[in-house]
């Protein structure tokens, strides 16, 4: 028995052994790799970044940031970056503890918690509870393009002037999408400016345009929906004759067709506007793959179906 | 050590600790405790919000800790008093977990809280999580955390063997020599609730279930012997950990799907080719007997 535990234990040993072998050679490449978690963050860091970075985002298209799974290759993402940027605020749960602490290798920004925290949408009860889904007020998300912005300029002051020139022009294009949006969202009739989706990530687009936004489901993708969520949504459509509820990229739209039956058997006819993406961001490639796609897509969606 | 090499090495000890207890857990057949651990300890993180209004791990360990050893105890209080063990696991299960749900849409709906974000860890992120102590760093906190488990645990069962071993293979003999039974099982399923929070904290739920039940089941079929079975199953599990590291490394996949899948994968194997209980086995030893009858 003796022999059998310290072969065991040798072979054990062995093993640990000979995956010490294989150290990680540091990028020789001269971009500067930059890993983010979510698309949206992968798209300013693409655009302030320019040619001089080479961007790798954890979570790829419908990929919700709540069940992601981590591969083998996030291993490499992770080592082999020179700057992690992440959107903090426990979006990211457990891995943004991670980030933190990875701080003393190599600089890692939560850039969502750049924003001055009055800003944020606090629960008044509950100071611990803000709602990290920030990326849908853009006069919110400039804030984390800026951090973006300082990030690379710290760790590579030589192309300061290009950064700041490559963020001006973001910039300028988030505030053209947000004007066109908001000018679109006017349209809609004030009474049906009701935004119904499944889960709670919305709550800043609603803040940003005046619109009500109304959830079935609460921040988390645990908790569950009580009857009386279901009945109340359901008078709110039926009363205020909203004309569309909306599905998202990254969830399961079982839930909310609940709420369309349930309206139906009212005699009131709602419609499932379309997907909007909330979490995740469209397919690479595509013109829903980058911030402002998507962007549009939503505010299309939306207003085509609500007006 | 390199990343893979911390990888590896959590692996194992998640293996060897899950191997070790699941054992227990397999004679006693309560495999599906820590599946129920994993649903209830949705109750312990929420509570634990409730009472610190933080989203801090050291409050969600803590807080599924102590649900962790109350599913347990609650298991274990209703399988002494006759109802059966498998009823009482889905007793205690549903209760607790739905009592965690109730509470969670009542008092913490605005706050962004599931058991996969709070406390279930990544075994890819391991090699960063360090734990640092006066400025020295001392490997990932991880390693620190499942080896003070299998430590603990090595401990209880040489200083207990021959108790455990009596009261999960014959309670009434037990009973009769005078071994305090019930002790002995609220020992065991303490251990069990412990090991199984700690590793859900260093590396998520479906690598702890898998490695709970797939080694001690593999083990079960190999031999008849207890501190055989207990050796074999540790070593199923170590060797399940390398190998899914491997496989994930080749193809890109989850780790901890990728260690599960080897175990499910070294399962099938040995239920077949077992010369004992496996197919193969029964197979030969049933054409024996009809040769020797003919």
């Amino acid at each position: 028995m003796k022999k059998f535990l310290a072969l065991f234990l040798g072979a054990a040993l062995a093993l640990v052994i000979s995956g010490c072998g294989n150290t990680d050679a540091g990028s020789e490449n001269e971009k500067i790799v930059v890993t983010t978690t979510i698309g949206q963050i992968a798209d300013i860091v693409k655009n302030v970044g320019g040619e001089h970075v080479e961007v790798d985002g954890l979570m790829g298209p419908g990929i919700d940031p709540h069940l992601y799974q981590a591969s083998q290759g996030d291993i490499n993402k992770l080592s082999k970056a020179d700057i992690i940027f992440y959107n903090g605020l426990h979006l990211e749960g457990k891995m943004g503890d991670i980030f933190a602490k990875m701080k003393k290798d190599k600089p890692t920004y939560p850039i969502a918690e750049a924003i001055p925290e009055d800003k944020l949408l606090i629960d008044p009860a509950d100071k611990s509870a803000i709602d990290p889904h920030v990326w849908f007020n853009i006069d919110l998300w400039k804030y984390a393009v800026e951090e973006v912005r300082d990030g690379l300029i710290e760790y590579d002051p030589e192309n300061k002037d290009e950064y700041m020139k490559n963020t001006e022009a973001y910039i300028k294009e988030l505030e053209e999408v947000q004007a066109e949006a908001q000018q679109k969202i006017n349209e809609i009739p004030e009474e049906s400016r009701v935004l119904v989706t499944a889960h709670d990530a919305f709550q800043y687009f609603g803040q940003a345009y005046g619109m009500e936004v109304k959830g079935l489901q609460g921040l988390s993708t645990d908790s569950e929906y009580g009857l009386r969520d279901v009945q109340d949504l359901v008078n709110v459509l039926v009363d205020r004759n909203i004309k569309a509820v909306f599905i998202e990229s990254s969830i399961s739209e079982r839930s909310i067709n609940a709420v369309v039956e349930g309206a139906k058997e009212k005699g009131h006819d709602v419609k499932i506007g379309g997907e909007l993406f909330s979490d995740a961001m469209g397919e690479k490639g595509t013109k829903e793959g980058t911030y402002t796609g998507m962007y549009r897509h939503n505010i299309e969606t939306i207003t085509t179906s609500l007006k | 050590m390199s990343y893979g090499a911390w990888i590896i090495l959590t692996g194992s000890l998640v293996g060897v600790s899950c191997g070790i207890v699941g054992c227990f857990l397999i004679l006693r057949k309560m495999a599906m405790l820590a599946d129920a651990i994993s649903h209830t300890v949705l109750l312990g993180i929420v509570l634990a919000y409730l009472v610190s209004h933080s989203l801090e791990g050291i409050y969600m360990l803590v807080g599924a800790g102590i649900i962790g050893l109350l599913t347990a105890f609650l298991v274990q209080v209703l399988d002494t008093s006759g109802v059966q063990s498998d009823a009482a696991i889905g007793v205690v299960f549903t209760s607790l977990f739905a009592f965690g749900v109730i509470l969670l849409s009542a008092f913490a709906g605005q706050v962004h809280l599931d058991v996969n974000h709070a406390l279930m860890g990544e075994i890819t992120f391991i090699p960063w999580d360090t734990l640092t102590i006066n400025g020295i760093e001392l490997g990932p906190s991880a390693v620190w955390m499942l080896g003070i488990v299998l430590i603990l645990n090595l401990t209880l069962i040489f200083l207990f063997y021959k108790e455990i071993k009596i009261s999960s293979f014959d309670p009434a003999m037990a009973t009769a020599i005078g071994i305090p039974v019930v002790f002995i099982h609220y020992l065991l399923m303490s251990m069990v609730s412990i090991t199984t929070v700690a590793s859900f904290d260093s590396v998520g739920a479906i690598l702890v279930v898998a490695m709970l039940i797939v080694p001690g089941a593999t083990a079960y079929l190999l031999t008849d012997r207890l501190l055989i079975m207990l050796l074999i199953s540790a070593f199923i599990g170590v060797a399940s950990a390398v190998g899914g590291y491997y496989a994930a490394l080749a193809w890109n996949v989850s780790i901890a799907g990728s260690m599960a899948s080897i175990a499910g994968l070294i399962f099938g194997a040995t239920f077949i080719l077992s010369p004992k209980h496996g197919l193969m086995g029964k197979v030969l030893a049933r054409r024996s007997i009809s040769a020797q009858h003919s």
